[in-house]
């Protein structure tokens, strides 16, 4: 820029110490956005445009988290598979009786040594290897048992995730980072699995070890067993302590990681404008700023969740202590014999290894519940509507918008009470400036969005009472923002057909005008897309989008913006081609390109939600109104 | 990796030293326990009950703190190092020439940065506190069996190279795994970004149960190679354990008979020994966790090494940068994407003066974004050479040349922050006014008063909170307010109506007269005014000249121009 136009905006900042208008909203909270958590932690922060504030949304941090809800979940995820888990029941239960054996085995040789009973040796010798045996493949079963319950409970998990995913509301991933959505996925999912396959088999010897012990010292005297259950208690009240701030700290942990995540995640996939803007060292900061308090949550997790284990020790050497002494008193008082004592001390120190081992999964155990709380909290998202029985057949293709209003935001209407009656195979253009509601129309006619009030017919049937993916079936759609699939190119066109020849998906891609460019890719149709399609030209993914809805076959079609990174000769040459598809179909199309529209059935003027005009591109013209204020810059434009 | 430990090498230290508090206590309380119980509670005498007691639970509060302490220093050290790691790799991947983002892709540049890296933290966290655990056990296990008898030493001996048999053996084959294990959760990955941005396609075409067998085989295949290295690893702990056993019978045999032979043996020694034989075992077995973690945290450390040491593709410039004019010159350039058969561009040649307002149009895949991609040097050009201000794109420090661009890309990437972050991205210490400004030339300060926040207005990630005009027109005020020399619009206009589209370029006009601006355009409506417009036809510039020249001289620009009336 030059020092004139420099000076130029000096002078429209005429008043220093006053903002301009527009930026009075949120001047309290300009930065509010700077600090990663702050941003994240207020979640009902006004959004504008098409955000919709969904009632959910903020729940999502306030919600009080039942842990034993979650539990229950996680348990009927494991319920599922009762054979591996009577398995692991099994194996544990070999392992747990083998591990206690082979020592007392170990005694019996000293024993026979020092009896001078050589010839028992052998015998007793043999024994224990088989003891070891058992043992040894019972560890492997343990392990081998787990490993699979596992990776088959993470496998249902993850589909179901996924299949909620594909159910979710596009108002709902409109409004959530995706970023999260998939650290869920993995993340998450991934902390449970390990939990299950490191930590399951332990709890379950270590419950074992500890029942069958207060069984035993109950037979032995109840008295002393009792004064142990101290130490139980000690250590139930200790661990709720405990887990409380545990608790509260590893689910900050996960939900710090999901934000980071998601940050990664914008960043990674918007890369380009940052390196153009060379604004790398600051998303570079802020991504340093997310990942050291992800940093400073975990070591406070791990460090809370690595206490426990020398806690429960002090806690079960103090219970050691207590019962000697009980032991030694009760002994002195003649309630039990020395036997007894000797007996029961060795149990109690038995009691404690479990309980320590318990103690020291219970960071992991923690880890996994968070994770689990998150993973069900997505799965227990209500899913799109899906109320619609009514099934289409033989679409005429009739489509009335009835008196609708819709906004994104209460309070900043984008659709007022919006009226349009289409007929059977009409083409029909939406014109209008940005803004003024020409997507939003698409958006409720597909049901990604849900009127607030009136009512959209197709054929004379509201749409929410049809049959959803009826709807959508008879409905293909071209958007702006092309979506492509790391696939192959066929299979790209072929998406919403699949079962079209060879022959079909090459006169699609004839009709759409791809078939040229496609030619020359590496492998043809058989060329998988890198990156979805990122070495392909905005306007040949654009092209190939089309050819999808080629393929289609739909009875209504809406191209949305359809061609406009697309040049206007090959647009011209698909244009005969457009004219055959739309016939006898229904069709809606937004574009700016006033020269696709020009023979459409209708054209419609929307401006700020409304309609301001209809009529064919003549009447129109002679109306002199709206339309043709626009129709006249383009045609300015054109003149020399 | 290890450099990035360095730092930390303290805490490093320390961990393991408090984790030989912690472990000599857990020596010594064993044989308090056995004092209390033989000299206190089977001799009724109170008193050293208690004050061993007392002692014991002394001594193990002191032994919990080791504990704790190690826990901590082992943490700060792993956690820090898994964070510096973590930033140089982000840091790094936003350094990434776009050929290299475009062979990683996204998705396994996510998974790296954010699940390899806690791999590998893992395994430090385990190394730090389990390798001198682990060792200590196993080494003093050794000692002290020596120390009985260097007969069962030599039984342990004899056992080991098994062990370390076993341990190899699983570690090779483990190791590519792994690294399957992490290309199949890229696979996963992948697949979730590709459904949650393209969601509204998928819903559309009623494409889900696609998409979730799409996804199912992604997760089959994740899950079945997951359980396969599992599957392998269940059996190295078995196998370790069976060996030691056996040496645990052999002492008991060697033992017996050596006390038969009436050698100098007790049974004590042989019941130490067999005692120090499972302190052994303990060590080996947690050796093995850690071995396994390694394996895992290998394929991890060489993922990441890749991404982090992955060559310069753009090596920087460093000559000493030209007066700053906006000249742009493009000699002979051809360019073809990696991979890619064929030539893009061919022979380009163009000067753009200071100043000057250059229109590009042409076909759907002649090269117009291509062309804009290399002047701020996003791609290297095969053959030619592209110059700004006279020195070449390649002699520049990347910082220092994209400073005199701003480009507007193609498809609008916005950043879920408020509107006013997304434009002051432009030019940091922007003021309000100039703010407004820049978004009142793009013709979006209209759309941005009307929202309730104003120009705080949050955008949602990907901008789908707006439409597609209004991302066109807040990325293009982001491009304003960055006052570059040179500014390029990517066929940016697009979503626009004519109306904005041309009062933005008058204004655009009147606020930067001196800007090279390269506009790529689709309707001639947009570049009409240009001093020059370069039409390309399949990768070379087929005429360029101004609007009226053009018509005259020009078939396909006629062509084109026909096509919009």
């Amino acid at each position: 820029m030059t020092e004139k136009n420099r000076s130029d905006i000096h002078q429209t900042n005429n008043h220093p110490n006053t903002l301009p208008p527009g930026f009075e909203a949120g001047k309290a909270d300009t930065f509010r956005y700077h600090s990663q958590e702050a941003k994240q932690n207020s979640p009902a922060v006004n959004f504008g445009g098409r955000r919709k504030t969904s009632a959910s949304m903020g729940q999502s941090v306030e919600k009080p988290k039942d842990t034993a809800h979650t539990l229950r979940r996680l348990l009927q995820y494991l319920g599922r598979e009762k054979l591996l888990l009577l398995l692991l029941l099994g194996a544990v239960i070999l392992v747990t009786l083998t591990a206690l054996a082979a020592p007392a085995l170990q005694g019996d040789g000293i024993d026979l040594i020092l009896s001078g009973d050589w010839h028992l040796l052998g015998d007793l010798l043999v024994r224990l290897l088989a003891v070891y045996l058992v043992n040894t493949l019972c560890t492997l079963c343990q392990t081998y048992v787990s490993a699979h319950l596992s990776q088959r409970i993470v496998r249902r998990m993850r589909h179901h995730l996924f299949e909620k995913i594909d159910c979710l509301s596009i108002p709902y991933l409109d409004t959530h980072s995706s970023g999260d959505i998939m650290s869920r996925m993995t993340n998450d999912v991934e902390n449970i699995s390990t939990s299950i396959s490191q930590s399951l088999g332990s709890l379950f010897s270590g419950v074992l070890t500890i029942v069958g012990t207060v069984a035993i010292m109950f037979h032995y005297c109840f008295q002393l067993t009792l004064i142990t259950m101290v130490t139980v208690v000690i250590t139930i009240l200790a661990t709720r302590l405990m887990s409380a701030a545990m608790r509260k700290v590893y689910r900050k942990r996960s939900q710090v990681l999901g934000q980071l995540n998601g940050y990664s995640e914008e960043m990674i996939t918007g890369y380009r404008s940052i390196v153009a803007y060379n604004k790398q060292e600051d998303v570079i900061r802020e991504f340093n700023r997310a990942s050291d308090e992800l940093t400073k949550v975990s070591i406070r997790a791990e460090i809370l969740g690595g206490s426990m284990g020398p806690m429960m020790n002090c806690i079960s050497n103090v219970g050691f202590v207590i019962v000697s002494a009980f032991g030694g008193y009760f002994a002195l008082k003649g309630i039990i014999t020395v036997g007894v004592i000797s007996a029961f001390i060795i149990y109690a120190k038995q009691f404690s290894r479990p309980l320590n081992e318990i103690a020291q999964l219970y960071g992991s155990l923690q880890t996994a519940l968070a994770g689990a709380e998150r993973i069900f909290e997505l799965l227990e998202q209500p899913d799109e509507d899906n109320s619609g029985t009514l099934p289409l057949e033989q679409v005429r293709g009739e489509i009335t918008f009835r008196n609708v209003s819709f906004s994104y935001v209460p309070g900043s209407p984008v659709l007022r009470d919006f009226s349009l009656t289409v007929q059977p195979g009409q083409k029909i253009a939406l014109v209008g400036a940005t803004g003024s509601g020409k997507t939003t129309v698409v958006n409720l006619l597909m049901r990604f969005y849900t009127p607030d009030s009136g009512e959209i017919l197709i054929d004379g049937t509201n749409i929410q009472d049809i049959r959803r993916d009826d709807l959508r079936r008879n409905t293909a759609i071209v958007l702006q923002d092309t979506v492509l699939f790391t696939d192959t190119v066929e299979n790209n066109i072929r998406y919403a057909n699949p079962e079209a020849t060879r022959e079909l998906v090459e006169l699609a891609a004839q009709t759409s005008n791809s078939a040229r460019f496609i030619r020359h890719l590496p492998q043809k149709y058989q060329t998988v897309l890198i990156q979805a399609g990122a070495h392909l030209s905005q306007g040949q993914r654009q092209l190939l989008t089309i050819a999808r809805a080629v393929l289609a076959d739909p009875r209504i079609l809406i191209l949305d913006e359809a061609t406009s990174s697309v040049d206007t000769r090959t647009e011209k040459n698909i244009q005969d081609a457009m004219i055959r598809l739309m016939q006898n179909r229904t069709s809606l199309i937004i574009a700016h390109r006033l020269s696709t529209i020009q023979d459409a059935d209708k054209i419609v003027v929307m401006e700020k939600g409304q309609v301001v005009e209809i009529g064919s591109h003549e009447e129109l013209l002679r109306k002199k109104g709206s339309y043709y204020t626009l129709y006249m810059t383009q045609f300015a434009g054109e003149q020399t | 990796m290890l450099k990035y430990l360095k730092k930390y090498w303290l805490f490093c230290l320390l961990a393991p030293l408090f984790m030989v508090g912690e472990i000599a206590m857990d020596l010594i309380q064993p044989d308090m326990m056995a004092t209390i119980v033989d000299e206190g509670v089977l001799k009724s005498n109170m008193d050293v009950v208690l004050k061993e007691g007392i002692r014991m639970i002394l001594l193990v509060l002191f032994g919990g703190l080791s504990g704790v302490m190690c826990g901590v220093f082992a943490n700060l050290a792993s956690q820090q190092f898994g964070n510096d790691l973590r930033k140089d790799l982000f840091a790094k991947i936003m350094n990434l020439s776009f050929e290299q983002t475009d062979q990683f892709s996204t998705g396994s540049l996510i998974t790296r940065l954010v699940n390899d890296t806690t791999q590998i933290q893992q395994m430090v966290t385990l190394s730090v506190r389990g390798v001198v655990r682990s060792s200590i056990m196993f080494a003093g296990g050794i000692f002290m069996l020596y120390l009985q008898s260097p007969r069962f030493a030599l039984i342990a001996a004899c056992g080991l190279p098994f062990i370390l048999l076993f341990v190899v053996f699983f570690l090779k084959k483990a190791t590519p795994m792994f690294t399957a294990v992490q290309q199949k959760l890229d696979g996963v990955n992948n697949c979730v970004q590709e459904t949650l941005a393209g969601a509204r396609v998928v819903k559309a075409y009623v494409r889900e149960e696609h998409e979730l067998s799409r996804f199912d085989a992604a997760n089959d295949a994740l899950c079945s190679t997951s359980l396969r290295v599992q599957a392998l690893l269940a059996f190295m702990t078995p196998c370790m354990n069976i060996v030691l056993n056996l040496c645990i019978v052999t002492i008991l045999y060697v033992g017996g008979c050596t006390m038969r032979a009436g050698e100098d043996m007790t049974s004590g020694q042989i019941m130490a020994a067999i005692t120090y034989m499972s302190m052994i075992l303990h060590g080996v077995t947690f050796m093995a966790n850690i071995f396994q973690t390694f394996t895992r945290a290998r394929a991890s450390v060489s993922r990441v090494n890749e991404a982090l040491h992955c060559g310069d593709s753009l090596p920087d410039g460093s000559a000493k940068p030209p007066e700053a004019q906006g000249e742009v010159e493009l000699r002979h350039v051809t360019f073809a994407y990696p991979g890619g058969s064929q030539n893009v561009l061919e022979d380009i040649s163009l000067t753009i003066h200071r100043g000057e307002t250059l229109g590009i149009i042409g076909a759907t895949g002649s090269g117009k974004s291509t062309l804009v991609s290399l002047i701020p040097r996003f791609y290297d050009a095969a053959e030619g050479e592209v110059l700004i201000d006279g020195m070449n794109v390649k002699e520049y420090s990347l910082k220092q040349l994209r400073e005199r661009i701003a480009i507007v890309m193609q498809r609008a990437e916005l950043y879920s922050r408020p509107i006013e972050a997304n434009i002051r991205w432009g030019r940091d210490n922007a003021s309000p006014w100039e703010i407004k400004h820049a978004a009142r030339v793009a013709q979006a300060d209209d759309f941005i008063c009307c929202t309730k926040d104003g120009y705080y207005t949050l955008v949602t990630e990907g901008g789908h909170s707006l439409s597609g005009g209004q991302k066109q027109r807040i990325s293009i005020a982001r491009a304003i307010l960055k006052d570059a020399e040179i500014l390029i619009f990517d066929d940016t206009t697009n979503a626009l109506d004519l109306q904005t589209e041309s009062r933005l370029y008058q204004a655009l006009e009147q606020s930067c007269p001196g800007t090279t601006k390269i506009i790529v355009a689709q309707r001639i409506a947009s570049i009409r005014n240009a001093d020059r417009i370069a039409v390309l036809d399949g990768g070379r510039i087929a005429a360029c000249g101004t609007h009226e020249k053009l018509l005259a001289s020009s078939a396909i620009y006629r062509d084109i121009c026909d096509s919009q009336q």
